[in-house]
């Protein structure tokens, strides 16, 4: 046979080979072999929350760090569970479901005023401050709010009715400045989430927003900040708070403060980690007078805190 | 058998191969791009298929983080029901924990547990094809993280059937098209060997009637537009215009300006951007027809003219056979190897031989051995040094001497080496006659310019002599010395008569010239004679031209040569004879004299010397020898010329002469004079 015409052969088969090729072995598996199943419960362990301003995977990327270097530190168990809005936390602290409670000052107020929290440990904010404040926050271009007295008549989007920083703070603003609820066109709450409060306003949804300062830092790799400005900023408040449940034994509370004051952001770069992933730098030791000025807030907003 | 099968191939007809090499190279093409092809589009529809699925788990692995943290088994619940009941090819969902718990599932009645046993990480190559009772399905496990956590897994079972079903409706579509294609292909295929055979097939046509020597054909199709309409250039003179059967890129001498008065194919380069060109200019088979008619035009222009030059080569050698039959030189060409190769009739006659059997002979085949022998060395020489040979030869055959001049020249042929030689021969024996004879007759003036020097030297003391010896006679009484005084006279009277005579034929003497009847000299010497020559039984017969000239000349003297002639002949015949005196005047106005015996002729060895002084064959005492020199003399003086033949020609004897059985063959003397008119 002439070379040509086997190279054509040889080419035509190779071909066909390709083609029909079939590479993949199914593995044999049973699907009408059936067994119930069943749902195992988690073992018993001390309960964890932090309040929902956020997503609950935001919450458990802040915090799971934290939760677990506690539970290797003290060497209890302890779960991170997440609550829906911040009247279910509130209402899961009083039905013992959480013993540690990371929540803002009002929050605080209310949990100890109700079911008799006791604060543990404040935490150091980013800028090293142990307190925070709340700002109004509108979009770049909107020329029309440049102070608290101009959001007259405007719609007011904030993060949720106990909310510190997204809410409250900024409504002892307003009150300062003469401007109660009845003032405004309308207020619409995020939901709790400070990102929804910024999305608001950066989509021109509401006239201005209110958050807790730092939350722009936030959503910086996600929009474009520079659209919004913040047109005023609140006093200082005492900031974040752990408490913890009068059902947990002194010990464990013992425990976990010490570990929590242990935390060196400084110089102890797994700390560091910890902190970072929470966002802040460390812990004070709090006690429940420090809450004073949250209840005074509270008696000039109207908001029946004790 | 492969053999078999290749020259049965080989000899099919060119249309089928054409026809069953493009449909197997299509259908070999159809079915490589149409089995690529259909493998191409299920890989890819798998990969889309896997793609999908893979999308379908992340999606609802990243919905369900959430839940998952919230242990909101509602929400969990709602989100994998809500997927599951969006796809139909969604065979099953289910979410595990990290410790592998099943979270939520689709699964109605139980949870079929070997899922639980396969693909059970994640990290590993997903989907994993799975073998069911509803048949293949691919396996997704994708795991929910957050962070660095991994938080638990969600899989989802995606059916292969309808991937299975699009791949094959894909098939099926591939293969309906590769179909098609190839199909129209092969009528393609068709279409296209017919259009290309048939050309051929015109062309093979056109070939055979060539074979056939029938050079007015045409295989290229006659054109839409020739050169002229596309050109609308009105030139009539030129030679593409009206020229239906050639392209004017063909053509030499054409008349467009880009044409260049270039030849084919030194101007196709320029045609190539002429618009004649470029309209009319067709594929590789309509160039080969067009060629091909340039071709049978050209050639049978060339048989034409090769037709001509045969029939002018034809006329040529006519014309040169003729030549070599015509003239009497003898004209041969020999070879390298002295062989002859072509010969003139005259050579070939003088050997007996034809022309065509003197072809291939040698020198040796026609000569004598030692002539030929010397033949060769000498044609040896020539062709050794190619230094050309003259010479003259004579020889003696039964008609006399014969001389022959002889040139032998090398021929040389085109690289200038030696092929050959080429003998002319002429017979020149007439022209050495010719040059004895000039030779004799300076002789004779030599001779007659010596005796007449010596006749006048001589002549006085002649004078002197027979003077005083009168004197002496006169003086003397004594009777004896008168006698040998009178022998003394006689004998010098003698001398003084030879001397007369000398000068006579050496022209010293002086003479008057007067108007002469030739006719009435004869008679009277004729006259004269006719008595004493009847004596001795010699009849004279007078033939004399009844309207001859006169001629300007010294009667005496001639009627002394007209004497000298007769005594000759009669001297010659001695008894019983002939003499025939004629007269008559030529063509050229010259007077011819004749005087012809019948006596017993002159040798040919003396014909030269007969008018040599002193010459004679006669008994000593009979004659001085001078006779016919003074006739020469006298004859020459009268501006004509005197010459002897014998034997006599037939024309000089008269019919009146009897035969008779003592007549030798004679010999004729023939005088010619010029007339007065000639004379002057």
């Amino acid at each position: 046979m002439p070379k040509p015409l086997t190279i054509l052969c040889a080419v035509l088969l190779a071909v066909m080979l390709a083609s029909c090729g079939e590479d993949e072995q199914p593995v044999k598996v049973s699907l009408r072999k059936r067994n119930e199943v069943a749902v195992k419960l988690p073992e018993p362990a001390i309960t964890y929350a932090y309040l929902p301003q956020y997503s609950h995977s935001e919450s458990f990327q802040r915090h799971q760090q934290l939760v677990a270097y506690l539970a290797e530190e003290t060497g209890l168990p302890i779960r991170q569970v997440f609550p829906e809005t911040f009247t279910e936390h509130i209402s899961m602290f009083g039905r013992g479901k959480i013993d540690i409670s990371f929540s803002n000052p009002f929050v605080y107020v209310n949990l100890a005023s109700q079911y008799n929290a006791k604060a543990m440990t404040r935490i150091i904010e980013e800028d090293g401050q142990a307190e925070f404040r709340g700002q109004i926050i509108v979009r770049r271009d909107n020329e029309s709010i440049r102070s608290p007295e101009d959001c007259r008549g405007k719609s007011w989007v904030a993060v949720d009715p106990a909310s510190a920083g997204g809410y409250l703070f900024p409504l002892g603003l307003f009150v300062d400045h003469g401007l109660n609820l009845r003032d405004f066109k309308e207020v619409v709450f995020s939901g709790g989430r400070q990102e929804n409060v910024i999305l608001g306003v950066y989509a021109g949804l509401h006239d201005f927003g209110t958050i807790r300062e730092g939350s722009l830092r936030v959503l910086a790799n996600k929009i474009d900040i520079d659209q919004l400005k913040v047109v005023a900023t609140s006093r200082s408040y005492p900031g974040w708070v752990y408490a913890y449940s009068p059902r947990l034994p002194k010990e464990a509370v013992d425990k976990i403060k010490a570990a929590m004051l242990k935390l060196d952001y400084a110089h102890n770069p797994k700390h560091r980690a910890i902190l970072d992933a929470a966002r802040f730098i460390g812990f004070v030791p709090s006690d429940d007078r420090d809450f004073d000025p949250i209840r005074e807030l509270n008696r000039k907003v109207g908001l029946a805190g004790e | 058998m492969n053999k078999d099968l290749f020259k049965r191939l080989y000899s099919l007809r060119f249309r089928t191969k054409i026809i069953l090499g493009m449909a197997l190279m299509l259908i070999c093409s159809g079915l490589t791009i149409g089995l690529f092809l259909s493998a191409m589009s299920s890989r890819a529809l798998l990969d889309e298929g896997k793609k999908r699925g893979m999308a379908l788990t992340s999606g609802l692995a990243f919905r369900l983080a959430e839940p998952l943290l919230a242990m909101d088994f509602l929400r969990m619940k709602n989100s994998i029901d809500n997927n599951f009941d969006q796809y139909d090819d969604v065979l099953y969902i289910f979410l595990t924990d990290t410790n592998g718990n099943v979270l939520s599932h689709t699964f109605s009645g139980g949870f079929p547990s070997d899922l639980l046993k396969v693909n059970t990480d994640s990290r590993g190559p997903q989907p994993l094809l799975l073998g069911t009772e509803r048949g293949a399905v691919y396996d997704f496990n994708v795991s929910v993280i957050l962070g660095e956590q991994t938080l638990g897994s969600v899989r989802l079972g995606l059916s292969r059937d309808n991937m299975d079903a699009q791949i094959r409706q894909q098939r099926l579509i591939i293969l309906i098209c590769t179909l098609g294609v190839v199909s129209l292909g092969i009528v393609l295929a068709l279409g296209f060997a017919r259009t290309v055979t048939l050309r051929l097939n015109r062309l093979r046509e056109s070939a055979e009637e060539i074979v056939r020597g029938n050079l007015n054909v045409q295989v290229g199709s006659p054109l839409e537009k020739n050169c002229w309409d596309i050109m609308e250039c009105g030139r009539t003179d030129c030679p593409a215009h009206g020229d239906l059967r050639q392209r004017c890129w063909y053509l030499t001498g054409t008349l467009c300006l880009n044409c260049q008065d270039k030849a084919y194919p030194h101007k196709i380069e320029s045609c190539r951007l002429c618009p004649v060109f470029r309209y009319n200019f067709g594929d590789e088979i309509q160039e080969l027809a067009e060629v091909f008619d340039v071709m049978a035009v050209t050639i049978k222009r060339h048989i034409e003219e090769l037709t001509e030059r045969e029939k002018t080569i034809a006329r040529q050698q006519g014309l040169l056979k003729t030549v070599m039959n015509v003239t009497p030189d003898f004209i041969a060409l020999q070879d390298k190897d002295l062989t002859y190769r072509f010969a003139s009739k005259a050579f070939c006659d003088y050997f007996g031989l034809s022309e065509d059997e003197m072809v291939g002979k040698t020198d040796s085949d026609i000569f004598a051995k030692k002539q030929a022998e010397l033949h060769v060395r000498e044609d040896r020489q020539i062709l050794r040094t190619g230094r050309p040979l003259i010479k003259e030869i004579t020889f003696r055959r039964l008609a006399g001497q014969h001389w022959f001049h002889i040139v032998k020249v090398p021929v040389y042929d085109q690289d200038g080496s030696i092929m050959g030689l080429l003998l002319a021969a002429r017979d020149i024996s007439m022209l050495k006659k010719i040059q004895e004879q000039l030779i004799q007759s300076q002789k004779m003036e030599d001779l007659g310019r010596l005796a007449g020097g010596v006749a006048h030297e001589i002549n006085t003391p002649l004078g002197i002599i027979l003077g005083y010896t009168q004197l002496l006679m006169d003086d003397t009484m004594d009777q004896e010395f008168l006698e040998n005084l009178q022998v003394v006279e006689k004998q010098t009277k003698i001398c003084r008569k030879i001397v007369s005579d000398l000068l006579g034929f050496s022209r010293h003497a002086q003479s008057v010239r007067e108007a002469v009847d030739l006719n009435e000299s004869l008679h009277e010497v004729v006259h004269l004679v006719k008595h004493a020559f009847s004596l001795k039984g010699i009849d004279i017969v007078q033939q004399l031209g009844e309207t001859l000239p006169l001629l300007a000349g010294n009667k005496e003297r001639l009627k002394q040569v007209w004497l000298n002639l007769l005594n000759n002949g009669a001297d010659a015949i001695g008894r019983d004879g002939s003499i025939v005196v004629r007269s008559r005047q030529e063509p050229d106005g010259q007077i011819e004299v004749s005087v012809a015996d019948t006596g017993p002729g002159i040798p040919p060895e003396h014909l030269n010397k007969i008018f040599d002084p002193f010459f004679t064959t006669k008994q000593v005492g009979k004659g001085t020898g001078l006779g016919l020199s003074v006739s020469f003399g006298i004859i020459k003086e009268h501006g004509g010329a005197i010459s002897v033949q014998s034997p006599v020609p037939a024309e000089y004897l008269s019919d009146a002469v009897a035969p008779s059985g003592s007549s030798g063959p004679g010999a004729v003397f023939v005088i010619k004079l010029p007339t007065v008119q000639q004379g002057g």
